[in-house]
């Protein structure tokens, strides 16, 4: 059987303890899984992420992350705070939150050093990053200076020279062009092929069977209606209109109005 | 109408030209980005050599010997590729801030007694202006010019972000370091939000506002800046803690400084010194 990563059992949260956003969740994730969470806006997506990192704690229910609960008593904890943190890492979706430092440079070398990695091997792994993403001429570059595409890039960077076993990403292709979300997908790929557990929360319906081995789907009610291999979900139109996950579509062929249910990833439909 | 229409393109103006200058020249590093001469130092080495320069304009009693100094500073900028008029302009800006008020009250013989070179009536009330005014009061103005030159140099051949991180020099604490960064980092991302915000108010709602409205609106967009200020720390916070922050930053400051860089401090500290000695011998000898 393989390690859990993560276990939560009828996870509720609610902000400021009046605004629901986990209405009952339960979730296991298996070490080197692919995990896409797929929902309508404000469906809990990314709160669920900011949990998984430790960020924010339930209200009722259990976290636990590597067999261990996950608390903000347990993160008070120094070592289970560093081996918690340097294993997990979270890709925020506003890349202006997690971009705070004033250059590129301090911004990707800020995890390693703030983990004790040593400059020199802080500034050997920041080399190697930046060629990974091939951004090596932003080094010396403002975030603020930078395209959201170019900002994306360096957030992934940030938190992939820290090696972490778990990736967290919250709506990675969102804003990009569709080359650069294509190297994004190789790249997500890539880290799953060394072993690691990478959990994606998108709504890009293109990229799911590329990026999960299983899908799990946020309803309005702000809990999972369905835990299902992308394959088999894309292929029921209607569960995915009913959650607002394609949509109807209309176009013109031959002159005549046609409508039709807009899904992906392929968009091959018969006429 | 016109009036207030006039009114409007006066705050539209204001707000607009208030973010243009931040934007210019908090986060312009035209200069700076340059390969000149003082661009190619290290700038904890540059920190230093500029405060010593600016502790030896202080230090001088000799009116030539700032002016010498003010001439170095000029070379310095010209040969770190610096448009002359743009660096004159940015200097003397500030310069009749800091100088005028106080140095015009020190020519006169109330502050500064002595020997009497020139005198005026304003209203039955006689001026008097002494030499030891006028030499006070020339030799604090050249002081200014000098130091003001020499600090506004510092400032646009260096990245700021380089100029917060050479505080560690100074043993400035590292987490107060890291807040300033993080403040020039934000105050850019809410100057957008600023200008945003008011582009979106005037396509919504025209040009001409109500007053009362126009009250409304900006107590609104104020307390809504805030709020967004006040998530974003929050989120920040958690990006810091995700990627392994516990309370002491640590962050890379990868200077380097080269044979160059201490050549230059030792003919910096040699120069100053030798013109402070001469400023002594010409203050009592010659002027």
């Amino acid at each position: 059987m393989n390690e859990k990563i993560f276990e939560l059992k009828d996870v509720r949260f609610a902000y400021l303890g009046k605004y629901p956003a986990l209405c009952g969740v339960d979730i296991s994730v298996e070490k080197g899984q692919r995990i896409a969470l797929v929902g309508a806006n404000g469906s809990g997506k990314s709160t669920l992420l900011h949990l998984l990192d430790g960020l924010i704690f339930p209200d009722s229910g259990s976290v636990k992350a590597f067999g261990a609960e996950l608390s903000e008593g347990a993160l008070a904890d120094a070592q289970f705070n560093y081996d918690f943190r340097r294993r997990v890492g979270l890709v925020f979706q506003n890349p202006d939150v997690q971009l705070f430092c004033p250059t590129v440079k301090e911004e990707v070398m800020f995890g390693p050093l703030n983990f004790g990695s040593g400059y020199e091997k802080a500034a050997k792994d920041f080399d190697a990053i930046m060629k990974v993403f091939g951004i090596e001429d932003l080094a010396g570059r403002m975030p603020h200076q930078l395209s959201i595409g170019e900002k994306r890039k360096v957030s992934m960077a940030a938190v992939l020279i820290s090696n972490p076993d778990v990736l967290l990403l919250d709506e990675p292709t969102a804003g990009l062009d569709p080359r650069t979300s294509r190297g994004l997908v190789d790249l997500l790929n890539k880290y799953h092929r060394e072993g690691k557990t990478v959990i994606t929360a998108t709504h890009d319906m293109h990229i799911i069977e590329e990026i999960a081995d299983i899908v799990y789907v946020f309803n309005h009610d702000k809990h999972i209606v369905r835990a299902a291999p992308p394959a088999e979900l894309l292929a029921d139109t209607g569960f995915l209109q009913d959650n607002n996950l394609i949509h109807i579509h209309s176009h013109r062929h031959d002159g005549k109005p046609h409508v039709h249910p807009h899904g992906h990833p392929s968009h091959d439909h018969t006429h | 109408m016109r009036v207030r229409k006039r009114d409007n393109n006066f705050i539209e103006r204001s707000i607009m030209g208030a973010l243009c200058f931040l934007k210019g020249s908090v986060f312009s590093d035209e200069y700076a980005s340059r390969p000149g001469f003082l661009q190619s130092l290290d700038p904890r080495i540059k920190f230093i050599t500029f405060i010593i320069f600016i502790l030896a304009v202080l230090f001088t009693k000799s009116i030539a010997v700032s002016f010498v100094f003010y001439i170095l500073c000029l070379a310095l900028a010209y040969f770190s590729k610096i448009d002359l008029v743009f660096f004159l302009k940015r200097t003397w800006i500030f310069i009749p801030l800091f100088s005028l008020f106080i140095a015009i009250p020190a020519l006169f013989s109330v502050f500064s007694p002595g020997e009497a070179i020139f005198s005026f009536r304003v209203v039955n009330l006689n001026f008097i202006i002494t030499r030891q005014g006028l030499y006070g009061a020339s030799l604090f103005v050249a002081r200014v010019i000098a130091s003001v030159s020499f600090a506004v140099l510092l400032s646009i051949t260096t990245k700021h972000f380089e100029l917060l991180k050479v505080l560690r020099v100074v043993r400035v604490p590292q987490v107060f370091v890291m807040v300033l960064g993080m403040c020039y980092r934000y105050i850019y991302l809410f100057i957008e939000v600023v200008e945003n915000t008011y582009m979106a108010i005037k396509s919504r709602v025209g040009r001409r506002i109500d007053y009362k409205k126009g009250q409304h609106m900006v107590a609104w967009s104020m307390a809504s800046l805030w709020y967004r200020s006040y998530q974003l720390n929050e989120a920040v916070y958690g990006a810091m803690l995700s990627r392994g922050y516990r309370g002491e930053p640590v962050i890379s400051h990868d200077f380097k400084a080269g044979p160059k860089d201490w050549v230059w401090l030792v003919l910096v500290t040699f120069i100053s010194g030798a013109l402070l000695y001469c400023g002594g011998l010409w203050k009592f000898n010659i002027i």
